[in-house]
């Protein structure tokens, strides 16, 4: 299949603003406050349950913010048939809550139907890239939208690969018309473990394709030989480095949808606001120069 | 594909192994990277349990938890990406796990936990309005209705004084809580949301026979007499006022293909 | 007759309107007679998150066989705090256990 049969609907309507990961712990608060914000994220699976407080809140948060579901469970890489029961609880919440955008990791994480709860790594060639595309196209046709992809952090680099990561992911934006979530974080983690230059990383991707960007914080630890390994903990402030890729990355983006991800550790709602806060005035300042640069 | 299914075994094994064709920028050893997937994965099912299982795991402790948690995740992996009710498995695993035969309440004190997960994020259903209940009070076929209860309602029986253990650690002061209670007394729990919060109530046994007779759709009447029968003492009254006040019946109809 | 099973339309629909009026009471007095235990505020979390854990460190590095000598933990947590009558110290939560025999 190629990008003609693509569903037409935008790939992501959210605005071009800082967003939050949406956490149980500030319902209330967000609900009480009302805090200015460009839009919150969910984990899909965390919200495919029948009903009680989650959807109650949702639904209330929803009606005053711009929405994306971020799915963390459909093993796109996965050697395996797509899980259609899954694709099918994705479809229900997509129509229920009808978000801006949505988005799934390259990477899988069901294997002999067990669900093993992380991201994990595939090797990149010829094989894996026609599985994946025939998944996302599967996806695409099933939820009658575009979706991003998120280009993955990873430990491990697999002696079967043949193609590098950016050149994989332009070849699946390529024949499957997704769009792309430019994860910052990942990228900086990915390239630290692989020993790449993350710039030219990003310069290597489709950026057109990019309908949304993740910021988020990394753990430090070692390899067997002693070499930096960054661990994607999402438990942390965004990184000062982090933010310099950031910089770059709008340099070749424009404003662009920005998520602050945080799962772990999970700090007072005002200290993520002010993270979203700061990738906004990072994409005004950019625009404001690009003006005077102009003018 | 079999790259995939070694990683998966791998994950998962009992011992630390390395799938085969893994690399590393410097030529380290791959295992210590495969190791953050391994950790990653074993502790976040884990935890997952750990938020499901809270008063199990303050019954034994973080480290006993965690290892007969870990135990339990590579014999029984979640089936499904929807971690929420994750673990339904877990009570009956610890009643067959000889290191926690000492503490024989274990078992039922996970299955009231789980009971109150699965409410939590049950299906919404509306109770019967003070009108439909006026008019089905008013009906002479009361007796042969049969009602709907909201599907978040559980009750468990337990021969553990599994409600009060469970209400002990909600408490501040837990030992104290603990000292009071009775762990050999039978006890009955009803697990309900109420609203936005899970209810967890001791009832007793004739209360426990009517609203499990209710919920298998025996009728009011038949259901009232079973409970009668199991317990003299039975208040019919308080039970359905209970089940009234946190709005549990949803519905009432009045087939009668079924034989009481 | 206090074993009756049955129970006469009647005194089920006095029960049924007496239930009514019980569970229109305020809510005070309610908790009182009911024996409630609440669940006041408990939030789940989501348990689905896309971040990987911090550390190597893996747990369950170590092969542990809990029907052999590898297994030699023991629960230490509450349950110290919890009076067991059938145990042998009266707390017992050992392994070791055994029931007393009456």
């Amino acid at each position: 299949m190629n990008a003609a049969h693509v569903p037409t609907g935008i790939a992501c309507g959210l605005p071009a603003a800082g967003g939050i990961g949406l956490k149980p712990e500030h319902f209330r608060e967000i609900l009480d406050t009302q805090p200015e914000l460009g839009f919150f994220e969910v984990h899909a699976e965390n919200y495919m349950v029948a009903g009680g407080p989650f959807h109650h809140y949702l639904t209330c948060i929803r009606e005053r913010y711009a929405l994306s579901i971020h799915g963390v469970g459909l093993s796109i890489g996965g050697a395996s048939a797509l899980d259609e029961a899954h694709l099918d609880r994705l479809a229900v919440l997509l129509d229920r809550y009808q978000p801006e955008s949505f988005s799934e990791h390259l990477a899988w994480s069901s294997h002999g139907g067990a669900f093993l709860n992380d991201l994990l790594p595939l090797p990149y060639h010829a094989a894996a890239l026609d599985r994946v595309c025939a998944h996302i196209d599967r996806v695409q046709e099933r939820l009658k939208r575009r979706m991003l992809l998120e280009n993955p952090a990873s430990y491990v680099e697999f002696a079967a690969s043949t193609m590098a990561e950016t050149e994989f992911i332009a070849e699946v934006v390529r024949r499957t018309g997704c769009g792309l979530l430019l994860d910052v974080n990942n990228v900086y983690v990915a390239c630290v473990n692989h020993h790449r230059d993350p710039r030219a990383y990003i310069r290597s991707l489709p950026l057109p394709a990019v309908g949304q960007i993740h910021l988020a914080g990394f753990a430090c630890d070692v390899d067997a030989a002693g070499a930096p390994l960054l661990i994607d903990s999402h438990g942390a402030p965004v990184a000062q480095a982090v933010w310099e890729l950031y910089e770059f990355a709008l340099e070749g983006l424009g404003p662009t949808p920005t998520l602050i991800e945080r799962d772990n550790d999970i700090p007072a709602l005002p200290v993520l606001l002010a993270e979203a806060c700061q990738a906004q005035r990072m994409m005004r300042e950019r625009v404001a120069a690009t003006d005077e640069v102009c003018a | 594909m079999n790259i995939q299914s070694a990683f998966a075994d791998a994950l998962l094994a009992p011992e630390a192994v390395c799938p085969p064709g893994l690399l590393a920028w410097n030529g380290s050893d791959p295992g210590r990277r495969f190791a953050v997937y391994r950790n990653n994965v074993m502790v976040s099912l884990i935890d997952a349990l750990a938020d499901s299982y809270p008063v199990t795991q303050q019954l034994v402790g973080e480290e006993f938890f965690a290892a007969m948690a870990r135990l339990f995740v590579q014999a029984q992996p979640p089936r499904s990406p929807v971690l929420a009710l994750y673990g339904e498995g877990f009570a009956d695993f610890i009643e067959a796990f000889p290191p926690a035969a000492g503490l024989p309440y274990l078992a039922d004190v996970a299955r009231l936990e789980m009971r109150r997960v699965q409410a939590w994020h049950a299906a919404d259903a509306a109770p019967l309005t003070e009108q439909e209940l006026a008019r089905l009070l008013a009906d002479a076929a009361l007796p042969a209705a049969r009602f709907g209860l909201q599907p978040s309602l559980a009750v468990l029986r337990s021969r553990h004084a599994v409600v009060s253990l469970w209400a002990a650690h909600q408490t501040d002061d837990v030992t104290a809580a603990l000292a009071q209670v009775a762990v050999e007394d039978a006890e009955n729990a009803l697990v309900l949301r109420v609203g936005l919060e899970v209810d967890i109530v001791r009832i007793a046994d004739g209360a426990a026979i009517f609203i499990l007779n209710l919920q298998q759709g025996v009728a009011f009447g038949a259901a009232a007499g079973q409970a009668l029968a199991a317990e003299s003492g039975f208040d019919l009254v308080a039970a359905l006022g209970m089940l009234l006040r946190g709005g549990a019946i949803c519905s009432a109809g009045f087939s009668r293909s079924e034989a009481a | 007759m206090k074993t009756t099973t049955t129970m006469t339309a009647a005194s089920l629909a006095l029960a049924f309107g007496a239930a009514l009026s019980i569970a229109a009471a305020p809510v005070a007095a309610q908790d009182k007679m009911m024996d409630k235990e609440k669940c006041y505020g408990v939030a789940l979390k989501g348990k689905n998150d896309c971040k990987a854990g911090a550390g190597t460190s893996c747990a369950g590095t170590s092969k542990i066989d809990h029907q052999g000598n590898a297994w030699s933990m023991v629960p230490k947590g509450s349950c110290e705090k919890t009076a067991s009558k059938t145990s042998p110290t009266g707390m017992g939560q050992l392994m070791e256990f055994k029931e007393k025999k009456a």
